[in-house]
């Protein structure tokens, strides 16, 4: 008879069963098990069969390797909260997810490998260049983020493929301005209507070198353009106002909300707007609020 | 298709048979009787179902039971026998925290996973707690002020 | 030695049995070979059913429809009137209604059997919203203009005013559905015990699931035995709604035998329960040319659902209370129920009145602009004070405190320096509403339909058994009735138990509704006591009762709706203040000041619960409770994760005072409270956001990306 749960006791059962049965992990089930919840006293139904991969080590941990940041696709959003490794946005949005006994339970893979456009951490993370490690009987790969969220819950995830880490590179030099900001349909325990995270850098010659942001719930996909990014790229940050026009239109170009259109194309506006002009002034502190 | 999970609950063993897809809350709720942790969603939004899974607050209803073998699970019928749960029972009723009482375990439990990491919290960091928790009858403030209430008085037990 | 005010807060009988968790509620229990049971449902808003097309049903499982209803019982759920069917027959009227209910023993089994069943439909149009329902869309189902009811009442000629009037003021305010989220979903087991049957059902009216299944069942009252079960919130969504649970479960267990259960998943409790009705409120203000009020043409229509149930109750309520706290010298207020094929609307705290006083709340900050003035000035030169003619021609019969009140919350809110220095405009905005809510049954309900009963019985133990209908569902009725009788009897508190009622034992004190439990049914048993004391020193068991009597000399008249329609009135002052997000529009609410009048509070912390637990669900309702209803799915934001209540972090800690007004005809000079609380934090809120924005808002509620959309075409 064919299972339809597994609970694997290492990486190479895990991986074995997903080539042989195509059984797809549960991490936290955070995503999984609510959307194939059938009521109280019925145990839920998967239309292909499951493995638990939630006591799986090989997933766990958060480490610093040739100076880019590692973290375990198996780690839940409060041990990414927590750790001082992990770039400021990432935890941002890690600690705004949900409430504590949501990020207690949901892992950073089950987050990326959903490809929901309303997830939160992909976004600081396209932002930041992240890269995926997946691993199959056959052998390991890296993809970019960015390759990987194809569409709507649409990854480049092959039958076969396991996650198993999240791989962000060193930013040198470092961002002299970061922005993140969550828009949730409440102010806790909440989906994101729209979120924004941005960067730029500004040498002591006070010209941008570099320049990042992406939007989350703003179309069927994770919104990030480096054409649009490098308007802002190359310019003294004293001409950003007379750039900002055009800048705001191109990027407005990269958004396609299907509900709430106003609502997610005016508050990006204002939000970058807002980020832009107040890096203008060079103030102190590098989070601006 | 059912397999043995071993867990603790409460600080006894315990061994279920059953399907380790099944919630971790019907168990505990239909097998177990454990009827103090309740169900007012089914999906992980109002934390009336939450528990303690090796101390952290958790959601019982997205718990597939396969993801609880080897774990300490404390429901309220743990936590009210223990001197933290008494205090914390203790100023839920002084405080009037309680109305229809359907979110208040739920609560008891955030209470709890809060105080342990933080056993003097502001309020905001109280209601930050306490977040995940919905709670229709008292606006929340009465709940606030009863945690702050057990934190004062339970000086030392967290 | 003085006594200690009755006030003082004592610890809830009920608080640590629900905070430690050994409180059962319905879904807690098991019953000896008791079944499962699912509702199938209408899945169109209007048509006829051509054909139901079953899976195979394995042994051991039902489809029970209104074919199985007893011989001689009719297919009816007797609310207000008979015109409630327990299961849709021939057509349908709104998406979710009962066509059937899956009975047998295993829960997968009945999702899949649900599942397998077809139903085909001649689809009709359906209306959904007020003007489709006005406008007969798709033919009318209801006589030929789609109204439940459509009455009128005058306090002198408005045609005259409006016609001599130096200007007019038309405004249109809209509200929109709400739905109660009681954390517990709607739930019950029925069963037979001999030949009589037992329902235990969470709800807040047991004698009234008694009366609506009475005739379904074809059984004398006495034949249906209802035990009401700890209640995890209701908020009047479970005033009339557990009949819908009650009569398929009736009609079950008469052919099945065996106990059956029936409890709501969220979703089913989302989008198949009854809902606040959603309003549309015009008015015509009559303005002469120094800015004076003479008089208001006011114009309600409440969007029913596809049956009556309370609806014309719940709008009278509405009609009485749509000149808010002013006394207006003229007024002509019109009130129409319209039938829409959307879920029936039924009571949700408040019961009618929250829509009117927020339309009026809101009017009057527009009139205030228009003339240029601060809102509090216009609203304050209009308070109602005692002996001023309401809109039914009767009289205000309390001391109006409402200076007073205001003078706590202007205190404790620095309102007039914060509005006078937080520009329109400016992302900064306090606003201030005042609001009132009748006392128990309009008019001389309590008289002539409820007739209320309280009894007493001091048992062989010594302990004295409060023996009432009226039930605990959160509220702290429980901790107040028992409050009452202890202390009239003079005895401990532990002396004085009061279980959840159970039809077959204790007296009909009326349904626990318009909250006149405390006011009326506290009454009762203070004076049950007070005999009860007298007797205090005979030996053995003692019972004592008593009968509601209406106080003399408040005149009513049900058919003209003319005279007082309520006795007395809580009253409410609430102040919000805000700030509006310049880059995302979010509003973060800062601070919430209110002041009560409830007559004497029975225990200070149940009445502090809630008003702070009231004022939170109202600003929900204004700020984030965005419901929607389209023809082709119902309700869309069926979820908690898509129906957005607000959390511990969306409202700041609140400032609540009483003010101590005692009513003479109340127990201890208590005050019904438990909706007024919700009938005012509203308009506060949103008289607050207008004011950072600089722009009227017309519509609740107001999430942030209605306000952008708002902002940018003006209101
Ligand atoms: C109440 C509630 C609130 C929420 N709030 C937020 C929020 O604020 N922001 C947000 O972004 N999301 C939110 N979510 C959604 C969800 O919690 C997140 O997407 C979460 O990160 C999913 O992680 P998980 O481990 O629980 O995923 P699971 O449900 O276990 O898995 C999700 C998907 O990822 C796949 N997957 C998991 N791990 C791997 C792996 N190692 N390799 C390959 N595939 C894998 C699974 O097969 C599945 O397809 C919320 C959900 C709930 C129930
Ligand atoms: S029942 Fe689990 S979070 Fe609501
Ligand atoms: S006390 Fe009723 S939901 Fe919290």
């Amino acid at each position: 008879m064919v299972e339809t749960s597994y609970i694997p006791k290492d990486l190479e059962e895990a991986l074995r069963l997903r080539k042989e049965t195509g059984a797809k992990p549960i991490a936290g089930g955070t995503d999984l098990m609510v959307a194939h919840r059938r009521g109280t006293g019925v145990v839920p139904k998967f239309p292909w069969p499951v493995m638990i991969v939630s006591q799986l080590a090989v997933f766990k941990g958060i480490r610093l390797e040739d100076g880019e940041v590692s973290i375990g696709a198996g780690c839940t959003c409060h041990e990414i909260e927590v750790s001082e490794l992990v770039p400021w946005p990432v935890r941002m949005a890690a600690s705004l997810m949900g409430a504590q006994s949501l990020r207690n339970l949901a892992t950073i893979g089950g987050n990326v490998c959903n490809a929901s456009p309303k997830a939160d951490l992909p976004v600081p993370l396209l932002m930041l260049d992240a890269r995926l490690e997946l691993a199959s009987v056959s052998g390991i790969r890296q993809i970019s983020l960015n390759d990987f969220l194809v569409g709507p819950k649409k990854t480049a995830l092959r039958d076969d493929e396991l996650l198993m880490r999240v791989i962000i590179p060193a930013v040198n030099p470092a961002f002299t301005y970061l922005w993140y900001r969550k828009i949730g349909t409440r102010r806790a325990n909440a989906i994101s209507k729209l979120s924004l995270c941005a960067a730029i850098t500004i040498d002591t010659e006070g010209m941008v070198t570099d320049f990042r942001s992406a939007s989350g719930a703003a179309g069927p996909r994770i919104a990030r353009n480096r054409m649009v990014e490098e308007m802002l790229i190359g310019i003294p940050i004293t001409d950003i106002e007379e750039r900002l026009p055009a800048f705001l239109d191109a990027y407005d170009g990269i958004l396609a909300p299907q509900a709430m259109p106003e609502y997610r194309r005016s508050s990006t506006r204002r939000m970058l707007e807002h980020f832009l002009r107040t890096a203008v002034t060079r103030p102190a502190h590098g989070i601006i609020e | 298709m059912v397999r043995e999970i071993q867990f603790r609950l409460n600080g006894k063993d315990v061994s279920v048979i059953c399907d380790p897809l099944k919630r971790l809350l019907d168990v505990l709720r239909e097998d177990l009787g454990m009827v103090g942790t309740k169900e007012a969603c089914g999906e992980g939004e109002c934390g009336a179902c939450s528990v303690l899974r090796d101390g952290a607050i958790v959601t019982t209803c997205m718990i597939p039971m396969g993801a609880v073998q080897g774990c300490e699970i404390t429901t309220i019928e743990g936590l009210r026998e223990t001197e933290r749960g008494k205090c914390l029972i203790e100023a839920f009723a002084d405080g009037g925290a309680v109305q229809c009482g359907f979110c208040i375990p739920g609560m008891v439990i955030a209470a709890e996973s809060l105080l342990a990491s933080n056993p003097h919290p502001t309020n905001e960091q109280i209601r930050h707690g306490i977040s995940g928790n919905l709670c229709r009858c008292t606006g929340y403030d009465l709940i606030v002020d009863s945690i702050r209430l057990a934190s004062e008085r339970g000086n030392g037990l967290w | 030695m003085r006594e200690t005010p009755i006030g003082t807060p004592i610890r809830r009988l009920d608080a640590i049995s629900k905070a430690s968790g050994t409180q059962m509620y319905l879904s807690d229990y098991r019953f000896d070979g008791m079944l499962y049971s699912r509702m199938v449902r209408s899945t169109v808003a209007r048509g006829r059913i051509a054909a139901i097309n079953m899976p195979p049903l394995p042994d051991g499982y039902y489809f029970i429809t209104h074919k199985d209803i007893p011989e001689g019982g009719v297919n009816e759920l007797y609310m207000i009137k008979k015109d409630y069917r327990c299961f849709a027959e021939g057509d349908v009227r709104y998406i979710g209604e009962t066509i059937g209910l899956l009975v047998g023993p295993d829960r997968g089994v009945l999702l899949d059997l649900e599942q397998g069943i077809v139903i085909e439909y001649e689809e009709g149009v359906p209306s959904i919203s007020i003007e489709e329902g006005l406008a007969c869309k798709g033919g009318p189902f209801v006589g030929d203009r789609n109204l439940f009811c459509d009455f009128t009442i005058d306090k002198g000629n408005i045609d005259e005013v409006l016609a001599k009037a130096y200007r007019v003021v038309e405004d249109e305010i809209n509200t929109g559905w709400q739905e109660h989220v009681h954390l517990e979903t709607n739930a019950a087991v029925a069963e037979k015990e001999g030949d009589k049957f037992i329902i235990n059902i969470s709800c807040q009216c047991p004698f009234y699931v008694r009366k609506s299944v009475a005739g379904l069942m074809n059984r004398p009252f006495e034949d249906i035995i209802v035990r009401q079960t700890t209640t995890g919130g209701a908020f009047g969504g479970k005033e009339h709604f557990p009949d819908i649970l009650a009569g398929p479960l009736l009609v079950a267990v008469n052919k099945i035998g065996k106990p059956i259960q029936l409890v709501f998943d969220r979703h089913e409790d989302g989008a198949f329960s009854v809902k606040r009705h959603p309003s549309r409120t015009r008015f015509k203000t009559a303005l002469d040319k120094d800015g004076n009020i003479l008089g208001m043409d006011i114009d309600v229509v409440y969007n029913a659902g596809a049956y009556e149930s309370c609806s014309y109750v719940v709008l009278q309520r509405g009609v009485f209370h749509a000149a808010g706290v002013y006394t207006i010298p003229v007024t002509r207020v019109r009130g129409r129920a319209v039938a829409t094929n959307t879920f029936p609307s039924d009571a949700f705290r408040g019961f009618g009145a929250p829509q009117t006083l927020f339309a009026i709340e809101v009017h009057m900050c527009h009139l205030a602009n228009e003339l240029g003035i601060d809102p509090l000035e216009l609203k304050k030169r209009y308070f109602n004070k005692k002996g001023d003619i309401t809109v039914t021609n009767g009289h205000i019969n309390d001391t109006v405190v409402l200076s007073e009140m205001l003078q706590q919350v202007m205190e404790a809110s620095g309102y007039a320096q914060k509005a006078a220095t937080y520009k329109p405009g400016s992302g900064k905005g306090i606003g201030i509403s005042f609001y009132n809510h009748g006392g128990a049954f309009t008019g001389n309900g309590e008289q002539m339909i409820i007739k209320a009963k309280a009894k007493l019985h001091r048992r062989a133990d010594g302990i004295v058994a409060i023996l009432v209908g009226s039930t605990e569902m959160g509220q702290g009725l429980q901790t107040a009735l028992a409050k009452i009788v202890a202390r009239v009897l003079d005895v401990d508190q532990d002396r004085v138990v009061y279980d959840n009622p159970d039809t077959s034992c204790v007296a009909d004190s009326g349904p626990t509704v318009a909250s006149r439990s405390t006011m009326i049914v506290g009454k009762l048993l203070e004076r049950a006591a007070l005999e009860m004391k007298e007797r205090w020193e005979e030996p053995g068991e003692i019972i004592t009762q008593a009968e509601y009597q209406h106080p003399e000399g408040y005149p009513w008249d049900q058919s003209t709706f003319q005279g007082d329609a309520y006795i007395t009135y809580g009253w409410g002052v609430c102040a919000v203040e805000v700030e509006v997000d310049p880059l995302t529009r979010e509003v973060i609410t800062k601070g919430v000041w209110s002041s009560h009048d409830v007559g004497v509070p029975i225990d200070e912390l149940v009445v502090k619960g809630q008003i702070h637990g009231g004022i939170i669900q109202s600003l929900g309702y204004a700020a984030m409770e965005k419901l929607e209803n389209t023809a082709k799915k119902g309700f869309k934001q069926v979820g908690l994760s898509d129906y957005i209540i607000p959390t511990s972090m969306d409202f700041p800690a609140q400032t609540a005072t009483l003010v101590h007004n005692p009513y003479p005809y109340g127990p201890f000079g208590a005050k019904g409270m438990g909706e007024l609380v919700f009938n005012g934090a509203s308009a506060a809120f949103i008289d607050a956001v207008s004011r950072a924005v600089d722009t009227e808002i017309r519509s609740i509620p107001i999430p942030p990306e209605t306000l952008t959309e708002l902002m940018k075409h003006g209101a």
